[in-house]
């Protein structure tokens, strides 16, 4: 169970830390994630459908093109609102999102669509039990981009840029940081990151126009575990999803469905407790 | 100034025509009756979470009240044979406390946190609805008929349903509570240090804004003899509640009443050429809104008869 | 008998003190100054004594009650107003408006609107705001927000009022008439307990003060007393010297 849990949290940290980039960084929450996640499994879905291509081999692709979405709506539609009240904010990317999720119903249709790659259902065993190999290869890499996002936020110029502007926007211009391209690029990066892990997601489930939802939902249960703007607990918060999910699933009768709910509990529950997040 | 009674006097007979028309046609068009009652529930929905609103609770737990409103009186009316109305009024009531309790819980949160919070807790009642034998699970449950079924009939009682609210609503905006309402929603801190019992009106303009969502919710099962988890704790009901008063211009009476008419009017269209996907008008709307014109069409509508009529424009309503 | 008093009160976030062990005495009918260099825990204790915040330990008490655990509109019904140093108008509202707002809520027991819009107008006139009464508060210059800052704190009918820097960015000239106001105020029989930095303004005001540096009290006694006090100069130097007007940009913790 716990494997599962661990492995499941790979691709919630991938997940989730594009948001908490967005939140920290541009400081904008972004309700429209999770569609930017869906239109990435779309793109990856049609990929393989018309050329063959290996969803994970499709990656840089896909990013690319989600990442230029993003910008676009950036530059369309948040740079406006960033210094509107937070609500206005949040209303926006509300409507961008169910503006996303419908465009992607009235175009591709509400059927989920499956992309049966050939080692889909090959398996490994570690010791007892046995593990799917695209749940491997998934989590593997997307332990590997999380990582390396940490990395560049870290070392490059770029990635320290952020951080500033993520710190004290006022005091990062007075740097000569160029504040708004950064929140372009970082707003982008957040995009481009949900749309790589909606790729990896169509390596292993079905992909719909309903699964942006699903995904925003569980990066903010996520994000709100760590903490707003704590891009660093991000791994952790997932990590506490993953194998709460986990959990649920293998003990309480028919968890299946129950799984489901578990992050909005979580939500609720961290939201009464410890607003702040339990991993500042 | 006759000028002005006149021109209130013939907006309150266009109204009333409006009103009255589906039931003229309810013999050779009964699909203007349902469309009505549509609208009029979106109208409930609408105005009722723009009282809520009106506090600076931006909630998107709407159809969590919605939804425990007309499960609590199916099952009332299912299962210990409690007449209907009976039924719808248990709805509200239940709504209602639930909103006590998530008023409570969520003082301390504000703006995102507070929406996802109440977005947890619709979601999460939809979680369990759908997996508890007791309420159907997925499947659903079927709920007897309102008034024996009559459109007539039902279509009077939204109409005194949404009359109601909109005599609350008015009443609220004209007394001393539109002060408190307010003041808590630009600055909780310095209203509760001017006096104001901050706790009591949150919480108070929560129930009350249930309790409608509630009975509307009832009401929905008994005219349309079906509910499932899917449908009525579904997003789509929180989002058309807000999106409206956003649209036609938030804490006032007119502007949700507006926003829902033109929406659902909008929505049927759409949904004659586009199935599926309609809602993605409310997602256009919204972003246009937001970006173009935070004080949706009421605000437009006061900015443009102060310049023809040389008024000031009247209450200010902007979005957040 | 003191009309506030502040009995070993402590204010801790996270791990940095804010206010350490603080007590203090407000005599009614005194005009009362806190002062100290920026970070000191002044507005902590204004919020602690407003009911913003809950002192993790000490007690408060006013007018002989003990309002330690009240909320802040009941110790506004009881009759401790203040202000905001970051002015904080209602903008969705009129200045009227937003002192009827006071008018309405302010009171033990709530007057009737028509009482309340008349009272309001009455403080409108008092503080010089009668004919920006129907402007939207969000109009307003900085001297008239302060102006309805102490309107709508005015309108509760305060026994203790609580002026949080209100001597910040205004003219020398606009200081001395906020200085006469501030007198008449407490000659009609409200008790003032001032913050501000503006020297000149509370060494005319103040007869008694009490110096904050790191959340302690440091020296109390008359302006001329706590001036000479060698800890005083101490805390203060290296800051900014005396009567040099702040400009509303200040965001500093007190």
């Amino acid at each position: 169970m716990v494997i599962f849990g661990v492995l499941r949290s790979g691709l919630y940290s991938l997940t989730s830390v594009g948001l908490a980039l967005a939140v920290g960084v541009v400081g904008i929450v972004n309700f429209a994630h999770g569609e930017f996640l869906m239109l990435g499994a779309f793109l990856g879905y049609w990929l393989f459908f018309s050329y063959g291509l290996d969803p994970l081999a499709a990656i840089p692709i896909g990013a690319a093109v989600v990442f230029l979405l993003g910008a676009g709506v950036y530059r369309l539609g948040i740079q406006r609102v960033l210094r509107a009240p937070e609500l206005n904010q949040m209303l926006l990317t509300f409507g961008i999102s169910i503006f996303l999720q419908n465009l992607a119903i009235i175009l591709w249709g509400g059927d989920p669509r499956v992309a049966t790659v050939s080692y889909k259902a090959s398996a490994v065993s570690l010791g007892a039990l046995t593990v799917g190999v695209p749940q491997l290869v998934v989590f593997a890499l997307a332990m590997a981009l999380t990582l390396a996002l940490y990395a560049v936020l870290g070392g490059t110029r770029i990635g320290k840029a952020m951080r500033a502007v993520a710190q004290n926007r006022l005091g990062a211009s007075l740097l000569g940081i160029e504040v708004d391209r950064i929140y372009l690029l970082a707003f982008g990066l957040s995009t481009a990151l949900a749309g790589t892990a909606g790729m990896m997601i169509t390596l292993q489930l079905s992909v719909s126009p309903f699964i942006g939802l699903l995904y925003t939902l569980k990066a903010f249960a996520i994000i709100v575990i760590a903490g707003l703007g704590n891009i660093n607990g991000v791994i952790y918060a997932s990590l506490v999803l993953g194998l709460s999910e986990a959990f649920v699933e293998f003990y309480v009768p028919q968890g299946g469905g129950w799984a489901e709910g578990v992050f909005f509990f979580l939500i609720l529950l961290v939201l009464l407790v410890r607003p702040r997040g339990l991993f500042r | 100034m006759t000028g002005r009674t006149l021109g209130r006097a013939l907006v309150g007979a266009a109204i009333a025509a409006a009103v009255l028309l589906p039931l003229a046609f309810q013999g050779t068009q009964p699909y203007y009756l349902q469309l009505a009652i549509n609208v009029l529930i979106s109208a409930t929905l609408a105005l009722s979470w723009d009282l809520l609103a009106r506090t600076g609770q931006l909630s998107l737990a709407h159809a969590a009240f919605y939804g425990l409103g007309a499960y609590t009186s199916v099952l009332l009316t299912t299962r210990a044979g409690v007449p209907v109305l009976l039924g719808m009024a248990a709805g509200a009531l239940v709504a209602s406390a639930a909103a006590v309790l998530l008023g409570f819980l969520t003082l301390r949160l504000r703006g995102i946190y507070f929406a996802i919070a109440t977005l947890a807790f619709s979601e999460t009642l939809r979680v369990i609805t759908n997996q508890l034998p007791f309420t159907g699970r997925a499947t659903g449950l079927i709920a007897p008929a309102l008034l024996g079924g009559q459109r007539a009939a039902q279509y009077l009682v939204i109409l005194v349903i949404l009359v109601v609210l909109v005599i609350v609503s008015g009443w609220i905006n004209r007394s001393r509570w539109h002060f408190a309402f307010t003041a808590i929603r630009t600055n909780e801190e310095v209203a509760a240090v001017i006096g104001v019992d901050v706790v009591r009106f949150k919480v108070l303009a929560f129930a009350i804004s249930a309790c409608f969502a509630g009975v509307v919710g009832a009401y929905y099962a008994h005219v349309f003899l079906f509910i499932s988890p899917l449908e009525v704790y579904s997003l789509a009901v929180s989002v058309g509640a807000l999106v409206a008063p956003i649209f036609g211009g938030l804490y006032t009476t007119a502007g949700p009443l507006i926003g829902a008419v033109v929406l659902r009017a909008g929505e049927e269209l759409l949904r004659s050429t586009v199935g599926g996907g309609y809602p993605i008008i409310y997602g256009f709307l919204l972003a246009v809104v937001i970006l173009y014109m935070p004080r949706g069409l009421a605000g437009l509508w006061s900015a443009a008869s102060a310049r023809l009529f040389r008024r000031r424009p009247l209450r200010e309503a902007r979005a957040g | 008998m003191s009309l506030l008093a502040l009995a070993g009160v402590t204010k801790a976030f996270g791990g940095l003190v804010a206010v350490s062990d603080l007590s203090l005495e407000v005599r009614p009918g005194e005009i009362f100054a806190l002062i100290g260099p920026n970070g000191a825990g002044k507005s902590t204790t204004f919020n602690l004594i407003s009911g913003l915040f809950a002192p993790d330990s000490g007690r408060i008490g006013f007018d002989g009650a003990d309002v330690t655990a009240a909320p802040p509109a009941k110790r506004a019904h009881l009759g401790i107003g203040r202000t905001f140093q970051v002015m904080q108008p209602f903008h969705d509202m009129t200045v009227m408006e937003n002192v009827l707002v006071g008018e309405l809520f302010g009171h033990a027991v709530p007057k009737s609107m028509a009482a309340a819009r008349s009272d309001a107008a009455e403080i409108c006139a008092l503080v010089g705001l009668a004919h920006l009464a129907d402007r939207p508060a969000t109009a307003l210059g900085v001297a008239d927000l302060k102006r309805l800052e102490i309107a709508r704190a005015l309108a509760t009918h305060p026994r203790l009022l609580l002026l949080d820097e209100v001597m910040a960015g205004l003219t020398p000239t606009e200081a001395r008439q906020a200085v006469t106001a501030i007198k008449a105020i407490r000659d009609r029989g409200t008790t003032v307990l001032l913050i501000d930095h503006v020297m000149s303004s509370v060494r005319d005001l103040a007869e008694r003060v009490a110096v904050l540096n790191f959340g302690r009290k440091i020296a109390e006694g008359s302006f001329a007393e706590v001036a000479a006090d060698p800890l005083v100069i101490e805390a203060y130097l290296g800051t900014e010297s005396d009567d040099q007007v702040e400009s509303d940009g200040d965001h500093g913790q007190h």
